[in-house]
C-alpha cells in the first residue's frame, strides 16, 4: 500500500515534464524549492519550537551566492555550487542561531525579522557584488557538458535534491537527534534534564534549517535566473510560515503538502495582487483556530497502518 | 549634511528633537502593543494596521463630513475601540486557552487581511492628512522646532501619563496586572479573565488610534502606515518588553539614535537602524533597559 503510494508519486513526479506544459514545469520546480525550505523551517519551528520570520533572508543568502558563484567561477560543477550555497547560509545560521539562543517566542520572531530586513538591506548596499537594485542575471548552470537551458533539465535537479534533502530531513527526524529536538520543543527544561544538550540542539536546528534554506537558494537562482532584493521581502518568509503552518508542525510531508498547497495558490492570485493577503491571512487563522495540526493531522486517517515502516 | 561636516550645537538639537518626536511616535506604539502584552501575554502583530484602519476611518469622517479635526480624532478612536472588540470577540476569544504562538499567527492573519482590506477600500494611495499643529517653526533660543514635533511629544507624554495612572489606580487597571501575573488566581479573585482581554484590545486600539491620527501628516494615510508597528516593537524592546516607562524611553531613544545616525553612518544605513538596533539589543541584553528576563517554569 505504502509502497504502491510512493512508487506512483514517484512516476508522476518524474513524467511531469512530458505531461505538463512548460510553466507547470517551473511551477512546480517552485514548488519543490519552498518545499525545501520548508523543511528547514520546520525542522526549526516544528521540531524546537524556535519561530523564524526571517527565512526569506536566509534563501537570498544562498541564491546570491549561489549566483555569485556561477558568475565568477564559472567552472565550478553545480553541485559544489548549490553545496556552497548551503555551506554559506548555514554558516549565517550558525552566526544568527547562537546569540539567537537567548531569545524564545516572539523575541526570536522579532530578532528573525529584523534579520530579514536586514539581509534586504545588505544586498541593496553591497551594489558592487550584488548589482542592488538592477539585480543580478545567473547564468546558465552546468553539469558537466549539459547547460540547464531547458525548464525541463532544471525541473529535474531540483526534483533530485528535494528527494535528497527529504531523505535526509526523514533520517534526522526518526533517529536520536530528532527526538532530541522534540523533547526539546515539549519541555525544554525536561528535555535538558534527560541529558539532551539544550544549546546544541537548538543551534544545530538553526544551522540545519539554514543550510536546507540555503541549497533552496541556490536552486531558485538556478530556476528563476534573475535576482533582486525585492523578491525577498518578508512577505516571502510569511509565505513560508504560512506553509508549515498550514502543512502541519513538525511533519516533513506536512511541509511539503504546505509548500504544494501556498505555491499554487500564490501562483493563481497572481492576477488578484490585492486579495492576496486577504486570502493568505485568512488561511493562517482559519488553520490556528480549526486545524492546528494543519494537513498532516489529517493522513493518519488515510494511511493507518505504520507497521509497515523499515 | 555632507559626511565630516561639523555640526553646529543648534542643529544638532534640532535632530534630536525631530528624533523625540520620532521617537514618541514609536513609544505611543509600544505603548499600545505593551498594554496587550501585559494582559494577556501576547504580542498583536495586527497593532500598526488597526491603528492605519481607525486613521482611515477618521479620514473618511472628515472628508465626508467637513468636520472638524478634533471630531475626526473621536471618530478614529470610536472605530478603532469597535474594531478591537469586534476582533477579540470573534478570534481572539477563541484562542484565549492557546498557545502564544498560535496568537502570533492569527494576529499575523490579521495583519494581512487589514492591510489588504484597507487597500481594497481606500486604495494603496498615500493621502495627506490635516494637522493639529502649524507648520511655522518656533524658536526656541537658536534652536528651531517644528510645533508638530512639539505637539507630538506633549500628547505622547500626557497621554503616557493617563495610561500609567490607570494601570496603578483604577481597578481595571489593577485587574489587567493581575491577570497578566497570573490568570487563574486572577480567576479566582473573581475577575473576569475575558473581559480584561476585551479592554486591554480596546484599550491599546484606542491608544493606537491617537497615535494614527497624530502621526498621520507626518508620514501621509497610506494602507502601509501601520508598518510603524515593527519600530513600536523594536521601542518596547529597548525599554524592555512589558515596562510602560521603558516603552516610553525606549521609543525616545530609538527616534533619536535613527535620526543621528545618517549623520555618522552611510545615509542608505538609515531604514536598517531599527533592526540592527534589536538585534543588539536582543543579543546583548534581551530584557531591555528596564525589564528583565523572567525565570523559565516548566
Amino acid at each position: 500500500m505504502r509502497a504502491a503510494a510512493l512508487g506512483s508519486g514517484a512516476v508522476v513526479v518524474l513524467g511531469w515534464p512530458w505531461a505538463a506544459p512548460r510553466y507547470f514545469v517551473f511551477l512546480a520546480s517552485l514548488i519543490a524549492i519552498n518545499a525545501i525550505v520548508a523543511i528547514g523551517l520546520n525542522l526549526l519551528t516544528g521540531y524546537t519550537n524556535q519561530l523564524s520570520f526571517g527565512h526569506a533572508g536566509f534563501l537570498a543568502i544562498g541564491a546570491y551566492a549561489a549566483a555569485i558563484l556561477t558568475i565568477r567561477a564559472p567552472l565550478v560543477p553545480l553541485p559544489a555550487t548549490l553545496l556552497a550555497a548551503g555551506l554559506v547560509t548555514a554558516a549565517v545560521g550558525l552566526a544568527l542561531g547562537v546569540p539567537c539562543l537567548r531569545l524564545e517566542g516572539l523575541y526570536l520572531a522579532m530578532a528573525t525579522l529584523a534579520f530579514g530586513f536586514v539581509v534586504v538591506e545588505a544586498i541593496l548596499n553591497l551594489d558592487w557584488l550584488t548589482r542592488g537594485n538592477d539585480g543580478l542575471r545567473v547564468p546558465a548552470a552546468r553539469i558537466g557538458p549539459w547547460a540547464l537551458t531547458t525548464d525541463t533539465s532544471r525541473y529535474y535537479v531540483v526534483v533530485t535534491v528535494a528527494a535528497l534533502l527529504i531523505l535526509a530531513a526523514r533520517n534526522i527526524t526518526r533517529t536520536r537527534t530528532g527526538r532530541a529536538l522534540l523533547a526539546v520543543r515539549e519541555s525544554e527544561i525536561a528535555a535538558q534534564a534527560s541529558g539532551v544538550h539544550l544549546a546544541a540542539y537548538k543551534t544545530l536546528a538553526f544551522v540545519v534549517s539554514a543550510f536546507y534554506t540555503g541549497v533552496a537558494g541556490g536552486l531558485f537562482a538556478l530556476v528563476v535566473g534573475f535576482l533582486s532584493p525585492d523578491s525577498f521581502d518578508v512577505f516571502l518568509s510569511v509565505d513560508f510560515v504560512a506553509m508549515i503552518i498550514v502543512g502541519g508542525l513538525g511533519s516533513i510531508l506536512g511541509s511539503v503538502m504546505g509548500a504544494a498547497v501556498i505555491t499554487t495558490l500564490s501562483d493563481s492570485l497572481t492576477g488578484f495582487q490585492s486579495y492576496r493577503p486577504l486570502v493568505f491571512g485568512a488561511i493562517l487563522i482559519v488553520s490556528m483556530l480549526f486545524m492546528p495540526g494543519g494537513i498532516a493531522s489529517a493522513l493518519p486517517k488515510i494511511q493507518p497502518r505504520q507497521g509497515d515502516r523499515a | 549634511m555632507g559626511e565630516g561636516a561639523p555640526l553646529t550645537t543648534a542643529a544638532l538639537a534640532h535632530v534630536v528633537v525631530s528624533g523625540l518626536a520620532t521617537g514618541s511616535i514609536y513609544a505611543l506604539m509600544a505603548l499600545s502593543l505593551v498594554i496587550i502584552y501585559n494582559a494577556t501575554r501576547t504580542l498583536n502583530f495586527a497593532q500598526g494596521e488597526m491603528l492605519m484602519i481607525s486613521t482611515f476611518v477618521g479620514w473618511t469622517a472628515l472628508q465626508l463630513l467637513r468636520a472638524p479635526l478634533l471630531v475626526a480624532l473621536l471618530v478614529a478612536v470610536v472605530a478603532a475601540a469597535l474594531l478591537a472588540w469586534v476582533l477579540e470577540r470573534t478570534i481572539i476569544r477563541h484562542a484565549i486557552s492557546a498557545t502564544h504562538f498560535d496568537v502570533l499567527i492569527i494576529t499575523l492573519g490579521l495583519s494581512l487581511m487589514l492591510r489588504s482590506a484597507a487597500g481594497l477600500l481606500w486604495t494603496h494611495d498615500e493621502f495627506p492628512f490635516p494637522s493639529f499643529f502649524g507648520s511655522r517653526p518656533l524658536g526656541v533660543g537658536a534652536v528651531r522646532v517644528a510645533p508638530a514635533s512639539l505637539g507630538i511629544i506633549g500628547a505622547s507624554l500626557a497621554l503616557m501619563l493617563a495610561l500609567g495612572a490607570l494601570f496603578r489606580w483604577t481597578r481595571l487597571g489593577r485587574a489587567m496586572r493581575a491577570v497578566a501575573q497570573n490568570q487563574r488566581a486572577a480567576r479566582l479573585m473573581g475577575i473576569s479573565v475575558e473581559q480584561v482581554y476585551s479592554a486591554s484590545w480596546i484599550l491599546a486600539a484606542a491608544v493606537g488610534a491617537v497615535a494614527g491620527v497624530l502621526i498621520a501628516p507626518v508620514v501621509f494615510l497610506s494602507s502601509q502606515m501601520g508598518l510603524v508597528a515593527i519600530n513600536g516593537f523594536t521601542a518596547a524592546v529597548l525599554g524592555g518588553f512589558g515596562s510602560m516607562p521603558g516603552a516610553v524611553v525606549g521609543g525616545m531613544v530609538l527616534g533619536v539614535l535613527e535620526n543621528l545616525a545618517p549623520l555618522y553612518l552611510p545615509a542608505s544605513i538609515k531604514h536598517s537602524v531599527p533592526f540592527l538596533v534589536m538585534i543588539t539589543i536582543l543579543i546583548v541584553r534581551p530584557g531591555g533597559l528596564f525589564g528583565r528576563v523572567a525565570p523559565r517554569k516548566v
